[in-house]
């Protein structure tokens, strides 16, 4: 049902502290991603669920263990390396949204296209239509504090899509929205499922299992459970790559 | 290229106008020092465009000769200069006498040439009220008639005999009031006093016992090689500008700015400590903007902004705001500059700066970008040096934790421990206040100084002001001004960025029982702490200035007055803290609490 390996780490770990006060955030873990998969990661506060996110889209560093993603070790990227890797091909999608405040819905959107240097025009033609495609054309020049929760997500996933990245990593992205907007953000991960962008969900919705792929449970910063879903079986067919 | 040209331009746009106050006072800070240090560089052209423009208005000579010797003798030293080589014209020589003038019960040192009324080809004194010499008459150097009170008509008395006043002029072959080089005929000390022309017929019976001395005003076929034509021209090396035998127009020139020169030196002296000051305002500006941009800083590096990116995008802001306040201190020092510091009326011509001198316009923009860097780099590279995750988690650099200042604030009362612990979360701020309180100090100790001094025991006419300390001291009370009211927006800036930091613990210690009075006084006490040693250092910091800065003769203020300048620093402070202090510990603590994500 999908492609090659996208993502994939091996023996990944991600200590704090020492002595009496360590902390294995995410404790030797495997993992194989395949292109166009969507997986949701769950479990308990604190059992490294954003820690291992932030390890797979080279945010952080893990202290050991290796990460690959399509075909590349990330782990030991420079920190220039690791800018361009975020802004090319990892999309991240965060609780609380991280829109800036100063910037309308469109401005923020085009953020990484602008800063992977593409020409003004071009990043606001792609912003416009990636707007569109999350139902929010007409709020374009809203700032952020004119937007409900459910809206700003839905610019903040907008923007994560700008470069066309491989994978989309989201951590809890529906923990600070009501239901309702939960349902909306849902249907938007459901349709990226359907043009099969590669997604990682962390989150503790169990809602986000009727659009997943797979699931990952976690507890104490390893793997406890990894299971297909039905919903992969029954959902739309994946046509593989976009 | 453009995109991201396009990406940082959005942002410093929207980022100004989003904070429009800190942007002015940033602006306000810079425009401080820049404007100061314009003031200063102006007062050269002060002393020295006047000086050409007069001399190119009355055909000012190379050089002048003023022989010690007098009569016949005078005139007989002078006779071989006038054909001495390289010497294109001359005029006179004139007949002159050291007199005592007296106009409206003042009495004043006066040199009296006698000239023709018939211009001269040389120095041809420039009328600027009334007309000139005639029989009868009087013509009074502007600065020195200014300095008396006298206008066109008045009646004065020269050695005893009236003189009406036919007109003032100025000059550029003698230096202004009140250097005009007025030697007493049975000493060689040369005294303070001014030019007056009367007819030369009139001069032997002013002169009366006296015997005449005589000036030879000199034109050479090079100006520039006065010096040199001077060095061959006379054998002994006694060469000075009042009572020497010959005098070239660069030591005119020199003389002539030297009444502004310490006001100049005063205002550059103060445009580095208003740096100094301008420094921290905008630190403690910036400071609180850049931890106020830390989510953003994070959400760029999540979206892919390398570290360079980040800083970019965060010092371009503070570089615009430092070019914009180069420009206005620039407008500001010049347009102020004719104003604040009148140039000598002895000589002719307004000031003209606009434009400005390259070498000011580079000053002023070094300056300001110097300051918008230094107080801005180390938080931006800071910034953009964090991890993006802690970036992206947390608003705002974690406080510090003192454990001893803890420990010791749990056994003082609550006011005194909300105080010594809003210090402890934020000790650079801390630092900031006492650099404040340090430099105020120390220009208003510098000051006091100044007023503290007795002006000069002059010979004859010591209730006439002297030029040059009036303009160290209308300089000194520019500095001043324009320090307290920086002094005062730092201490502003100061309280408020506190204010704003303290608000969530203020509210906090509140829900845990603390009165809003306590939780006032603990803010203003958190102000008042470190102003306490920065006002004991500035003190001294401020009498060491002064005596180093002038040479020679000090006299203290009393105590007294230290004491009640340090005092009114203290209180200033406190009411300037108390204000907002009490307004923000009214606010209900709920407001304060609640706070929402974007
Ligand atoms: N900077 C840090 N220093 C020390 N420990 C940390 C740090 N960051 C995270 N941890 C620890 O690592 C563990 C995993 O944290 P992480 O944030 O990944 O959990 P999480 O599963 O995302 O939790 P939640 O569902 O509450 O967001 C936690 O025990 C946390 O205390
Ligand atoms: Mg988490």
């Amino acid at each position: 049902m999908t492609g090659s390996t996208l993502l994939a780490a091996r023996g990944l770990t991600r200590r704090y502290g020492r002595g009496s006060g360590l902390v294995r955030a995410v404790d030797e873990v495997d993992l194989s991603v395949p292109a166009g998969q969507t997986l949701a990661v769950m479990g308990p506060s604190g059992c490294g669920k954003s820690t291992l996110l932030h390890l797979l889209g080279g945010l952080q560093r893990p202290t050991g263990g290796k990460v690959w993603l399509a075909g590349r070790r990330i782990d030991m990227m420079s920190e220039r390396a690791l800018a361009r890797l975020r802004r090319d091909s990892v999309g991240f999608v965060f609780q609380s949204f991280h829109l800036m405040d100063e910037l309308t819905a469109v401005e923020n959107v085009e953020l990484s296209a602008l800063l992977a240097g593409q020409s003004p025009r071009r990043a606001r033609q792609r912003a416009m239509h990636l707007l569109d495609r999350v139902g929010l054309v007409d709020r374009a020049d809203h700032l952020p504090s004119a937007l409900s929760g459910g809206q700003r997500q839905r610019v903040a996933i907008a923007r994560a899509l700008s470069n066309q990245p491989l994978v989309v990593l989201a951590d809890e992205p529906t923990g600070n929205l009501d239901s309702a907007a939960t349902l909306e953000v849902l249907r938007l991960f459901d349709d990226l499922r359907t043009a099969g962008q590669t997604l990682v969900v962390v989150t503790h919705d169990t809602r986000i299992a009727a659009v997943a792929d797979r699931m990952i449970t976690m507890r104490d910063g390893v793997f406890v459970d990894d299971s297909r879903l039905a919903s992969a079986a029954t959902g739309p067919v994946h046509d593989g790559r976009r | 290229m453009a995109g991201r040209l396009l990406l940082v331009c959005r942002v410093l746009v929207r980022d100004l106008r989003r904070r429009p106050t800190e942007t002015v006072l940033l602006l306000i800070a810079i425009t401080a020092a820049t404007g100061t240090l314009t003031l200063g560089l102006a007062l050269n052209e002060i002393a020295t465009q006047p000086y050409q423009q007069t001399r190119t208005a009355t055909a000012g000579p190379d050089v002048v000769a003023a022989p010690r010797a007098t009569g016949p003798d005078a005139l007989a030293a002078l006779a071989p200069l006038t054909t001495a080589a390289g010497v294109t014209a001359h005029s006179g020589p004139y007949p002159v006498a050291f007199l005592v003038l007296t106009a409206h019960g003042k009495t004043a040192h006066a040199v009296v040439e006698g000239r023709d009324n018939a211009p001269a080809p040389l120095d041809r004194p420039a009328v600027t009220d009334g007309t000139w010499v005639r029989p009868g008459g009087v013509v009074l150097e502007r600065a020195f008639a200014d300095a008396l009170g006298v206008h066109t008509g008045d009646t004065v008395s020269v050695d005893g005999r009236a003189l009406r006043v036919l007109g003032t002029a100025v000059t550029a072959a003698r230096t202004t009031y009140p250097y005009a080089g007025w030697t007493s005929p049975d000493s060689a000390l040369t005294e303070r006093g001014g030019l007056v022309w009367v007819d030369r017929g009139d001069i032997a019976a002013l002169a009366g016992e006296q015997p005449l001395s005589y000036t030879l005003n000199l034109k050479l076929a090079d100006p520039e090689a006065s010096t040199a034509f001077v060095d061959t021209a006379t054998t002994s090396p006694r060469r000075t500008v009042h009572g020497g035998e010959l005098t070239t127009w660069q030591d005119i020139a020199e003389a002539d700015g030297r009444p502004v020169a310490q006001a100049q030196a005063v205002l550059l002296v103060g445009s580095w400590l208003l740096t100094v000051l301008a420094i921290a305002g905008v630190t403690g500006v910036v400071a609180v903007r850049v931890s106020g941009q830390r989510r953003r800083v994070g959400l760029l590096k999540a979206v892919g902004a390398g570290p360079a990116m980040v800083a970019v995008v965060h010092l371009a802001e503070y570089l615009v705001i430092g070019l914009a306040a180069a420009g206005t201190g620039l407008a500001a020092g010049l347009l102020a500059a004719p104003t604040l510091i009148q140039p000598s009326a002895g000589l002719l011509g307004s000031v003209n700066t606009q434009p400005p001198a390259l070498y000011m316009v580079v000053a002023a923009t070094t300056l300001a970008l110097t300051i918008a860097v230094a107080a801005t780099l180390a938080p931006v590279v800071r910034a953009a040096a964090t991890s993006t995750v802690h970036a992206l988690a947390d608003a705002a650099t974690p406080p510090r934790r003192r454990r001893w200042r803890i420990w010791l604030s749990r056994r003082l009362p609550a006011a005194l421990l909300i105080g010594i612990r809003i210090n402890a979360r934020r000790p650079r701020r801390a630092r900031l206040v006492t650099m404040n309180t340090l430099i105020t100090t120390t220009v208003l100790v510098a000051m006091l100084m100044n007023h503290a001094q007795d002006k000069p025991f002059d010979l004859g006419y010591s209730e006439l002001v002297d030029p040059r300390a009036e303009r160290t001291d209308q300089a000194m009370l520019v500095l001043t001004v324009v320090l307290c009211v920086l002094a005062l927006l730092n201490a502003a800036v100061n309280t408020w960025t506190a204010v704003l930091d303290a608000r969530r613990p203020l509210a906090v210690a509140r829900t845990l029982g603390a009165t809003p009075a306590q939780a006032g006084v603990g803010l203003a006490v958190a102000q008042l702490l470190p102003a306490v040693p920065g006002v004991a250092a500035g003190i001294p910091a401020g009498l060491g200035l002064y005596t180093v800065a002038s040479r020679g003769g000090i006299q203290y203020p009393p105590d007294s007055w230290l004491l009640a300048t340090a005092l009114g620093v203290l209180l200033a402070i406190t009411a300037l803290t108390a204000i907002p202090a009490m307004a923000i510990a009214q606010r209900p603590v709920a407001d304060t609490l609640r706070s929402t994500p974007t």
